[in-house]
């Protein structure tokens, strides 16, 4: 059995034993990442996505600080109920600012994809500092500090900022500098919603019937 | 040991096992049953309480989800449903006999299939007994009967699984864990078919 | 050959750092699955975060993935590796220091880690939210780990190299490259990074890491410990050798490309979903070639086999990693997916694998290891078995919970009523969880008390005595262990 005898020499050889792991379990990683990393559809802003603007960055810095992707997911399935229930679904192109993404895996709470603009500021605010004020048998945790916390201590913008463009992500120079005086004057909560409010804005009707170029 | 009165007719001894387990399996060891009696003499009509029992709460009061009314669901799918259910349950219990026999080799275990399915509706008893739990068909309450009933009818199959097949305790603990992989299995296989079928358009609707 | 004939006088198998490692696993233990019963209590009675972040529960469900897998598993991992690596070699750990220097390190990075996650730094991916400093730390002490093990493993006195060092290696080598690769981030500051993936390309990465997070460590590394320990229990060698070769081969091959199933109908492209798909159902093959090799393993023991709480648990454990493995898979078709994803059934199928197989299997490894660490007797047999009972009706609890709150939740989202709106809002669908979150509390906790019963069993059994010295066979002129 030749087939048995090549695998004795893997058993009784660490180095190649080592080697044909390594080489056997990178062929899936390959084949799969490597086309998504230079297929264009995926980098490419669709209708009117754009970069995050310093605000609404602290806001989804806060989001994923506080863990929000563990209950809500930023995902609409092509699904028909789910359309009819969150609005059009999700294209990739929409996401192409998202560092990390946060499609979540898991809906404890509804999806927030196309939050944007369905609450007031108000309502927002007041849901994310006690939930249960507005929505009764709400599980979801209250975010009290929020509120008591200024927008431009949750890190340091600028810094971000900079990171974010040498990962060639659109902001200018002017972007940064400006950036710490968006800040002023906030507080945590009115960053998140910010955040919140601009979720799934990115979606014009001319999109409708483009199934996105994903496929 | 002379006094005691070994029964070995099966009807009694599916009372017996909610009582006396130990000693109903002590018998069973001794006992040889035909199958095919097990099957249609008891078995059938066991497989035929839960559907009949979710058939009456269903028409009755429909199924309760949980998320506003319950469902209640055209009178054909009422049925069709009742009776695959019927089936499904059939062939549940028998699969797994049959299943039990094939795994005796291994284990050394008594070949006789007439044990097997004897072993098999004694397990059965609890949760097709539970199963009146569907008069009110609430997902939660009916949850709440048959985790109990599951994990007692595995205790069940642990203590006498060894005792009735005459294998040593060890090797019986071995064939149980088996036979609880096999239902596990076969449970999942049947949540995902059926969730399959039913996003396929094949299933009751449910729309309220 | 000379090697082999030479008897190092007072050489010993280093086992202090295997009994450091299973106290710290136990340790871990408690706090992530303490933590575990906390957020499945939040799910019902939220106000128990009393307004505190670093009670509230988007901060504190990280802290116990990150516990039991890393700090529970990996302890768990390491000790059995280094435990069982110097058997199936016949050599004492080489490098020992670094061996202990890796296994505290270790806990450092888990335990810092942690409460950096309770302090909010977070990178947002799922089993890889800590921040860059400690992803470079982890990858060093990681790296350690790997040389501590490849070099017992080099300087081995036995040729061939065991199977379960052949896990234990591809559990090493694969969540290295996956770490290191998902990990890839622009610092902004000492505490906050954002990924070099974005967007659709990032949730490929992530979930590429994630699933096989789950497949080498969470499966590939406990079938290393499945390899050794049962035919140790069993008394007996591993049934077929040629299924195993098969086995591990297309195992390591198949799993690393059922990643995308976790983004069906997301927005990544169809051809990768697929793919996923498919590979994921092939998978089903290697998962349970081995499942059958360990149950035929254990079924042809010898008949002086005594009752082992020890091997009731693995065998247990088998039964629960053939459903998990096969649940995979059929929640891995798209059909079934589309009422799964999101759901709560998702999180059963995770429990099913994590309390019934992975748990289960460490509990039973070290029902079996530790008596032996210490050359004792188990304190209490007949607590181990009330052990065994609280564990399947934990597990059992728990998962039956979860399906029928995730089929619930999932059949309810997408249901349409006669005008094709939906029938029911998601505020009501959800409202009505609860029950199953109670049976959930009430599974997790009964399971978690079972765990504090084991550790109870344990430490009374390693109490005050010193671990056992335990030579190294000699192998004579031919090759045979004396």
């Amino acid at each position: 059995m030749s087939g048995l005898s090549l695998h004795k020499r893997l058993e009784n050889n660490a180095g190649l034993l080592v080697f044909g792991i390594l080489v056997v379990s990178s062929i899936g990683g390959l084949v799969q990442i490597i086309p998504s990393l230079t297929q264009e559809s995926l980098k490419t802003p669709i209708g009117n996505t754009q970069v995050y603007g310093a605000l609404e960055l602290v806001g989804r810095d806060i989001y994923v600080r506080e863990g929000c992707s563990v209950c809500h997911s930023q995902q609409i399935r092509p699904l028909l109920a789910e359309v009819k229930r969150y609005g059009p679904y999700s294209r990739a192109g929409e996401f192409v600012y998202d560092r990390p993404f946060l499609w979540g895996s898991k809906r404890t709470g509804p999806d927030l994809h196309r939050i944007g603009g369905k609450y007031s500021d108000t309502w927002q605010k007041v849901h994310l500092i006690n939930p249960r004020s507005v929505v009764e048998n709400s599980i979801m945790p209250g975010y009290p500090w929020l509120a008591v916390r200024p927008a431009s201590s949750t890190g340091n913008i600028q810094a971000n900022l900079r990171a974010l463009q040498r990962l060639g992500d659109p902001y200018t120079d002017a972007d940064i500098l400006e950036a710490p005086a968006k800040l002023e004057g906030l507080m945590e909560v009115d960053a998140l919603v910010a955040y919140l409010q601009q979720l799934g804005t990115g979606f014009d009707n001319s999109m409708a019937d483009n199934h996105g170029a994903e496929h | 040991m002379n006094g005691t009165r070994t029964n070995t007719d099966t009807g009694p001894l599916l009372l017996r096992v909610l009582f006396r387990p130990k000693e109903t399996f002590e018998d069973l060891s001794r006992a040889e049953p035909s199958p095919y009696r097990i099957f249609f003499k008891y078995l059938v009509w066991f497989a035929l309480l839960p559907p009949m029992f979710a058939y009456i709460g269903g028409s009755r009061y429909g199924w309760d989800l949980g998320a506003a009314n319950p469902l209640i669901l055209a009178e054909i799918q009422l049925r069709i449903v009742s009776m695959l259910y019927f089936f499904v349950l059939l062939t549940a219990f028998v699969s797994t006999a049959f299943a039990s026999q094939w795994m005796s080799e291994t284990y050394g275990a008594r070949k006789s299939l007439g044990v097997h399915m004897a072993m098999v509706t004694i397990l059965a008893v609890p949760m097709t007994v539970g199963s009146v739990v569907h008069l009110y068909p609430h997902v939660f309450i009916n949850l709440l009967v048959f985790i109990p009933v599951l994990i007692w009818a595995m205790y069940l199959l642990y203590v006498g699984l060894p005792v009735a097949l005459n294998i040593e305790p060890e090797k019986g603990m071995l064939m149980a864990s088996s036979l609880v992989g096999w239902l596990l299995v076969g449970f999942v296989t049947l949540l995902g078919v059926t969730v399959a079928l039913w996003t396929e358009g094949l299933g009751p609707s449910i729309g309220a | 050959m000379s090697e082999n004939q030479q008897i190092i006088a007072n050489e010993y198998y280093h086992d202090g750092v295997v009994r450091f490692l299973v106290v710290c696993s136990m340790l871990w233990a408690v706090l992530g699955m303490g933590a575990g019963v906390y957020v499945a209590a939040e799910l019902i009675w939220p106000e128990i975060d009393f307004g505190q972040f670093w009670l509230s529960f988007g901060r504190l469900r990280p802290l116990h993935t990150n516990a039991i897998i890393f700090g529970f598993g990996v302890s768990a991992l390491m000790a059995t590796a280094f435990y069982s690596v110097q058997r199936t070699c016949h050599v004492p750990l080489p490098t020992l220091r670094l061996a202990w220097v890796t296994a505290m390190l270790w806990q450092i990075c888990v335990l810092s880690g942690g409460l950096s996650l309770l302090a909010g730094m977070n990178s947002g991916k799922e089993y890889a939210e800590l921040e860059w400093p400690f992803d470079i730390a982890i990858a060093i002490v990681w790296i350690s780990f790997g040389v501590v093990f490849f070099s017992t493993i080099a300087c081995r006195r036995i040729k061939p190299i065991y199977i379960s060092n052949w896990f234990y290696g591809g559990l090493i080598i694969v969540i290295a490259m996956l770490h290191v690769v998902n990990s890839l981030v622009m610092p902004a500051t000492l505490l906050k990074s954002y990924p070099v993936y974005a967007g659709a390309q990032d949730a490929i990465v992530q979930w590429w890491y994630g699933h096989n997070a789950v497949g080498f460590l969470l499966t590939g590394g406990f079938l290393g410990m499945l390899y050794y320990f049962l035919p140790k229990l069993a008394d007996r060698p591993i049934w077929s050798y040629k299924l195993s070769v098969v086995a591990f081969w297309s195992f390591t091959y198949a799993y690393i490309w059922a990643g995308p199933h976790h983004l069906h109908y997301n927005s990544i492209p169809d051809w990768v979903q697929n793919l996923g798909m498919v590979m994921s159902l092939i998978l089903l093959a290697p998962s349970w070639a081995t499942m059958i090799n360990g149950i035929m393993t254990v079924s042809s023991a010898s008949e002086k086999l005594r009752t082992d709480p020890a091997l009731k648990f693995i065998v247990l454990s088998l039964a629960f990693y053939g459903l998990a493995t096969f649940e995979g898979p059929m929640m891995a078709i798209k059909s079934v997916n589309a009422v799964s994803h999101f759901t709560d059934w998702t999180i059963g199928h995770v429990h099913s694998g994590a309390l019934g197989w992975n748990a289960l299997i460490v509990f039973g490894t070290f029902y079996y290891l530790v008596p032996r660490l210490v050359d004792a007797k188990l304190y209490s047999v007949r607590l181990a078995n009330i052990h065994f009972w609280l564990a399947l009706a934990g597990t059992m609890l728990y998962v039956l919970s979860m399906w029928g709150a995730g089929v619930s939740q999932g059949l309810l989202w997408l249901s349409l009523d006669e005008f094709g709106e939906p029938s029911f809002s998601f505020k009501d669908i959800m409202a009505s969880m609860p029950p199953y979150y109670m049976l959930r509390l009430l599974g997790g906790f009964t399971f978690f008390l079972g765990t504090l019963l084991m550790i109870f069993n344990l430490v009374m059994t390693m109490k005050g005595r010193p671990t056992v010295r335990v030579r190294p066979p000699k192998i004579t002129a031919t090759g045979e262990a004396q």
